[in-house]
């Protein structure tokens, strides 16, 4: 369900909780911007305590690439 | 140090802004990196201060041509003040990664040329706007190349930057509308670590953390509320747990903890700093709950004290409620009760974070300011023995001075027409800025009075700005007194100069207005009180009239 992930989302995009989905994105989302893109990464290392690497951070298109990084950094999104 | 909620906070914060203050700005950003989120920052923060700003964030890296283009949307956004936030980086390109390929005599020849090109955008831009601008110096980067041999270097990279900070701080001092914002200082305070990093350098050229840019915004904070002159005026203490640890009134004069031991030495520490802004003109007055005598005898007796009782120029110790002996310091003091900080409690790493008492420059009646409100204390007792008024203005020895404005007088003359809201017949604000154009202008005149009596000098506390409508008219446009000499006829006596310059350059009428606001009506009799008949919407003066000027002011015109 990844619920406390799409509220950190949903709250930096100022988009509503429903309009996020494993598929939301740059394209999907007008308000997300590269700035914004790169606030909810920051948000996210600080909510989550991972640090990304440069080239997970160029590889995020949609929440579903955000989803993998963090697993791959051992976060458990099952909440 | 005071915990700073994280950016995306402030960017959701702004979404929902009420822009309703009466305090208003416009602010303009400009930049050298991306500062994305800062004037979101300081927006919200301003709001919580009830400053409502308009923000303007120039385009990445675009500066100097959106300076040296009139036509530019900064110009076109009119700012009020204006934050040029540059980076070592950006200026110093490749001298900045090889400082060690040029000699000494080569770096200076680049630094200056460099520092040159940038003071001659700056003084365009202060020439062509209204803007008070704020540059930032630069930060001494830790590494360097030359490792551990770099400070045996001749003209290494940090003596670079603080030759570029001293060139900045020469540039900006003489120059009314330039103030310098010490980045160096900003960085040393949170960590050079913190502040940049590479991730954030490399992702967006961003030099300044996002965890940071809420920090930096409090830190500009200061600068705008200087700009609008709504500085407090007077910080009014507690003093059991406040200016000491303990409670006087059962642990003793011997019992309080006050000296060099912990936890004594934080008041302490809190003692020298209120002292250093008495020192700068912040009023200090207390305001707290005990048995007189007990409080009074330590202030006036304990070997530890650093503040007594003539560094205070209101006192109430009593039993009181607090909130009616605020209103009686606010009364005693003249100054509204928005002017005042009260400090109750947690002395320990409060006043450093104080951004409330920010001005851009600190006035000579600044300095003198608790040596004045002293005078005034002696000048109150001899009102109460002199209880006829014409008696007590008439033994006052009262002197008026009458000044042009000019480089001296201008700071003082823009802080009183900032701040002052009793006296005040139109409250219409203007900069320095305006002042120094109103100045310059032939069809304009500013002046301002110096008043002084048997028990001190007041400093400059009046002012008045006439607009020459044509060659039979003038308009008075601001006329003001400070609060504190009001009740003398001070604003007789000014008159009385204006109306004889009237006459001099062959003028028939002054027109004027009063324009009521919520805290000015000391001020609404005035015009009738001196002759002036009301005609429409104006009052007018007419100069066939012969004025009653007080006799016990004695004028000299400067």
């Amino acid at each position: 369900m990844s619920k406390k992930l799409y509220e950190i989302v949903a709250k930096i995009m100022k988009v509503s909780f429903s309009e996020i989905n494993d598929n939301s994105g740059p394209k999907t989302i007008p308000s997300w911007t590269s700035f914004n893109g790169y606030v909810l990464l920051h948000e996210l290392v600080n909510h989550y305590n991972v640090q990304f690497t440069i080239d997970e951070a160029m590889d995020v298109e949609k929440i579903s690439d955000i989803k993998r990084h963090l697993k791959n950094h051992g976060v458990n999104l099952d909440d | 140090m005071i915990k700073e909620y994280p950016l995306s906070e402030y960017l959701n914060k702004f979404i929902e802004l009420d822009n309703e203050h009466k305090n208003h700005t416009n602010i303009a950003f400009l930049s050298s990196f991306t500062i994305n989120g800062l004037s979101e920052t300081v927006q919200v923060k301003c709001n919580e201060k009830k400053i409502y700003c308009d923000t303007y964030t120039g385009g990445y890296n675009q500066f100097s041509q959106e300076i040296l283009n009139l036509k530019s949307k900064l110009y076109n956004f009119s700012p009020n003040l204006t934050f040029l936030i540059l980076d070592l980086r950006s200026v110093l390109g490749d001298l900045f990664f090889f400082p060690y390929s040029y000699t000494e005599k080569e770096k200076k020849e680049l630094i200056n040329s460099k520092l040159n090109e940038l003071f001659e955008i700056i003084t365009f831009f202060v020439k062509n706007s209204n803007s008070k601008l704020v540059l930032t110096n630069f930060n001494s980067p830790s590494y360097s190349s030359y490792g551990i041999a770099s400070m045996k270097s001749n003209f290494n990279l940090k003596d670079m930057v603080l030759y570029m900070n001293k060139k900045l701080q020469e540039f900006s001092i003489n120059q009314n509308s330039i103030f310098i914002f010490d980045f160096d200082a900003f960085v040393s305070k949170f960590g050079e670590k913190n502040v940049f990093n590479y991730q954030n350098y490399f992702f967006g050229d961003i030099k300044i953390d996002l965890d940071y840019i809420p920090y930096f915004a409090n830190e500009l904070i200061p600068y705008i509320i200087a700009q609008l002159g709504i500085s407090k005026k007077c910080i009014v203490l507690d003093l059991d747990n406040t200016l000491w640890g303990g409670t006087v009134g059962e642990d003793g004069f011997d019992g309080i903890k006050l000296g060099p031991q912990l936890p004594g030495n934080t008041y302490l520490e809190f003692q020298k700093n209120l002292k250093a802004l008495k020192n700068r003109g912040i009023i200090l007055a207390i305001n707290s709950k005990n048995n007189f005598n007990d409080a009074i005898q330590v202030i006036n007796e304990h070997p530890n004290m650093i503040l007594r009782k003539e560094d205070f120029s209101s006192i109430m110790i009593n039993w009181n409620n607090k909130v009616s002996n605020m209103y009686e310091i606010a009364q005693e003091l003249n100054i509204g009760l928005d002017s005042i900080v009260f400090f109750d409690d947690d002395p320990v790493n409060t006043l450093h974070e104080l951004p409330e008492f920010s001005m851009f420059e600190i006035t000579d009646e600044d300095s003198k300011r608790s040596e004045m409100y002293a005078q005034q204390q002696i000048r109150k007792e001899f009102e109460i023995s002199t209880p006829n008024l014409e008696d007590l203005l008439r033994n006052l020895s009262l002197e008026l001075t009458i000044k042009k404005s000019n480089n001296f007088t201008n700071p003082r003359i823009s802080q009183l027409i900032l701040k002052t809201n009793q006296f005040n017949l139109t409250t219409k604000r203007y900069t320095a800025e305006d002042i120094l154009n109103f100045t310059n202008d032939e069809n304009i005149i500013v002046g301002c009075a110096q008043v002084k009596d048997k028990f001190g000098d007041h400093g400059i506390t009046g002012v008045f700005i006439i607009k020459k409508l044509n060659s039979s008219e003038w308009f008075l446009d601001t006329f003001l007194l400070s609060c504190r000499i009001i009740g003398r006829e001070i604003e007789k006596g000014i008159l009385n100069y204006i109306i004889n310059e009237a006459k001099k350059n062959g003028i028939k009428i002054i027109k004027s207005q009063y324009v009521r606001t919520e805290k000015n009506t000391p001020i609404q009799d005035f015009l009738p009180n001196c002759g002036f008949k009301q005609i429409n919407n104006f009052w007018e003066y007419d100069l066939n009239n012969a004025f009653n000027m007080p006799d016990f002011i004695k004028i000299e015109i400067e």
